[in-house]
């Protein structure tokens, strides 16, 4: 009950879409099916996003097609998101044995990776008093 | 709480991280002008004056099925078909590859129907291909091709090209590369039905998705399909799949080996052998098949891997030397192992592979000859090499991991450039029966054709270009009486790009 009522919560948090002043809104285009849930991580600066650690994360229900995801009330500075589908919902990305990703992931700004993560300077863009918005297509 | 502080430390990080194949796609290549124009002009040029080069131009259009015309007689024990595969998409918009290793896969089917033999030919439908053929021009680089403004790789299959070999497995076709995933494709129609989740219906799941599969598995008598996958980081992937292409087991190896490729391995009834040549990388030459050196004083390792629970049992180390292909391994009762590989004592070949894309001729490449190993359980080894140049080894299928009585190679007897021969190697007798198609043809891989379990029965078969009239005929030769020559040809009315490998399926 209790981790029930936590997801209750958070749910109802991650699913607000409304965009305030210092928001972003991410939009992610191309998801394949409805399995499993999105999970996307937001990171203020490079040093946070090299370290893995997050300001905030939402994860969402996958829906075919696109999905939009708001982070509110965040601090003016330089963010970057990276996300992945988590279509088995196990809370992690699934790799194969070489430890490439076998699941959908992506960046803000449509960053793509070549042969690796895309670059953060790719991936990164500026929050300050009037909301922005980025999007990404998720790569399979 | 718990919930927010877990979604924040999600275990991505990790995963996105993974360089499978850094260097693979033009990475090193600093140079600023447009290598590929330079390597198209050279290449017309060199073609205006030699065309014997006409092979290697490549195609742009597939072939529709064609009716043949017949020299000799078709044998009426064969039926079925006999699928080719090679890099054939070699130019656009102006520019052509550097490298021979990458152009975009086309399927030569010869359809043994009815009393006659027909020619079809069809580029594998990668996502690739159908991107570029969109654009009208190369939109990735290539091993050794940079394209400015290339689109970024996210997985090796995004550049999966499925154009060295092709198998046959459970009713499809399995265009294989070497460095990602199969491509499946309708064995009559050859229409392309998409990358192979080498997981699927196992108990692996996507752990395998988009994995190397090498494009040299050792099909055995049983029907079971052995394969390995590389990665450039020296992991290898062994794998056994069952004859309906469903993965049963499957390890990973970590070796040291930094020669970048890795191309054929051996099977024995018991054992998987895995030959690491004597490569090694020089990041400070430009491109990926570029940067491979031979290193002379670097033994080969034949690690020895227990085909139950593909894990490595033993290494020996033998003398220094390449072989892209290897024809066979058999197995003693005391443990000694014995096998064959068509050798180099250099990596000229490889790199003539780049040449030719340029027009160069073969000038000053030695070619490989059939080596002979015999691996003794007390760790010592030994080495008999033959006379004549041979490559494209292939046994009868029946013999696969199990010894073989003959051993068949493509060869050059009187000219330097590409193959001009055929041979088969009687491996207890040492005696060979070849059949030289003459300095008019370029030759390509022959393979031997069952007719049962006998090795003497059967036939070979095989394309070779006819260059004075700048077409490709398929050969029919009786397995027991090579210099003969073929008892049936089969001309095509054109000339269709020179590829790698193929095999017959025969009609069930």
């Amino acid at each position: 009950m209790k981790r029930m009522t936590l997801l209750t919560t958070l749910s109802l948090a991650f699913a607000s879409n409304i965009a305030l002043a210092n928001s972003v809104t991410f939009t992610i285009e191309q998801v394949k099916n409805d399995k499993g849930t999105i999970l996307a991580q937001l990171f203020k600066g490079a040093t946070n996003y090299k370290a893995g650690k997050a300001v905030s994360a939402q994860q969402v229900k996958a829906k075919q097609g696109s999905i939009s995801i708001t982070f509110n009330n965040l601090e003016p500075g330089e963010y970057a998101i990276r996300y992945f589908h988590d279509e088995n919902n196990n809370g992690k990305l699934e790799t194969n044995m070489f430890g490439m990703p076998t699941e959908g992931y992506g960046y803000s700004n449509n960053a793509k990776g070549n042969f690796g993560p895309a670059d953060y300077n790719d991936m990164k863009f500026t929050v300050s008093t009037t909301p922005i918005t980025t999007q990404s297509t998720v790569s399979y | 709480m718990e919930r927010r502080q877990l979604l924040k430390t999600l275990a991505a990080g990790t995963a996105l991280t993974a360089v499978p194949l850094k260097g693979f796609a033009g990475q090193a290549i600093t140079s600023s002008k447009d290598s590929l124009a330079v390597t198209k002009q050279l290449f017309d040029k060199a073609l205006s004056s030699a065309p014997e080069l006409i092979g290697f131009k490549g195609a742009t259009k597939p072939f529709n099925k064609t009716a043949l015309t017949i020299e000799g007689n078709i044998p009426k024990d064969i039926q079925g078909c006999f699928y080719r595969n090679g890099a054939a998409r070699h130019e656009r918009a102006q520019q052509r590859y550097n490298h021979l290793f990458e152009g975009d896969g086309m399927i030569q089917a010869f359809h043994f129907e009815e009393g006659n033999i027909y020619h079809q030919g069809q580029f594998v439908q990668t996502s690739k291909f159908k991107k570029e053929e969109q654009a009208g021009k190369f939109l990735y680089s290539g091993p050794d091709s940079q394209i400015q403004g290339a689109l970024p790789v996210s997985s090796p299959d995004d550049i999966n090209t499925a154009n060295t070999n092709i198998i046959s497995v459970d009713g499809k076709l399995w265009a294989l590369w070497e460095a990602g995933s199969p491509v499946a494709l309708s064995a009559d129609t050859l229409q392309t039905h998409g990358v192979v989740n080498l997981g699927e219906n196992s108990r692996f799941g996507n752990k395998l998705k988009g994995l190397a599969f090498s494009a040299h598995p050792k099909i055995d008598p049983k029907g079971d399909i052995w394969n390995f996958g590389f990665s450039p980081s020296g992991h290898i992937v062994l794998f056994h799949l069952n004859a309906k292409g469903v993965t049963q087991n499957v390890n990973m190896i970590k070796t040291n080996y930094k020669g970048a490729m890795l191309h054929d391995f051996l099977i024995t009834h018991r054992h998987i052998l895995i030959i690491l040549p004597s490569l090694v990388l020089d990041r400070t030459k430009s491109g990926f098949f570029g940067a491979i050196n031979y290193d002379a004083n670097l033994p080969m390792d034949v690690l020895v891997i227990d085909k139950d629970t593909l894990t490595l049992k033993r290494q020996y180390k033998v003398a220094p030397g390449f072989a892209f292909h290897y024809g066979n391994a058999w197995e003693e009762p005391n443990g000694t192992i014995h096998f064959d590989a068509c050798l180099y004592r250099d990596a000229n070949a490889l790199h003539f592979m780049k040449n030719i894309m340029q027009g160069d001729q073969m000038a000053g490449v030695a070619p490989a000859k059939t080596t002979l190993y015999s691996l003794f359980p007390d760790g010592k080894y030994k080495e008999e090499q033959l006379e004549g140049s041979a490559d494209f080894p292939r046994i009868h299928p029946s013999k696969v991991g199990i010894r073989n009585q003959y051993l068949y190679s493509t060869g050059s007897t009187e000219v330097e450039f590409w193959f001009d021969s055929v041979s088969r190697t009687n491996m207890g007798s040492g005696k060979v029966d070849k059949y030289v198609y003459g300095k008019d043809f370029v030759v390509e891989e022959h393979i031997p054709i069952a007719t049962d379990e006998n090795e003497d029965n059967g036939y070979l078969m095989g394309t070779a270009l006819h260059i004075p009239t700048k077409r490709t005929c398929l050969n029919i030769f009786h397995a027991n009486d090579m210099s003969q020559g073929p008892i049936c040809r089969a001309w095509l009315p054109y000339h269709i790009p020179l590829g790698f490998h193929g095999n017959f399926v025969a009609k069930s």
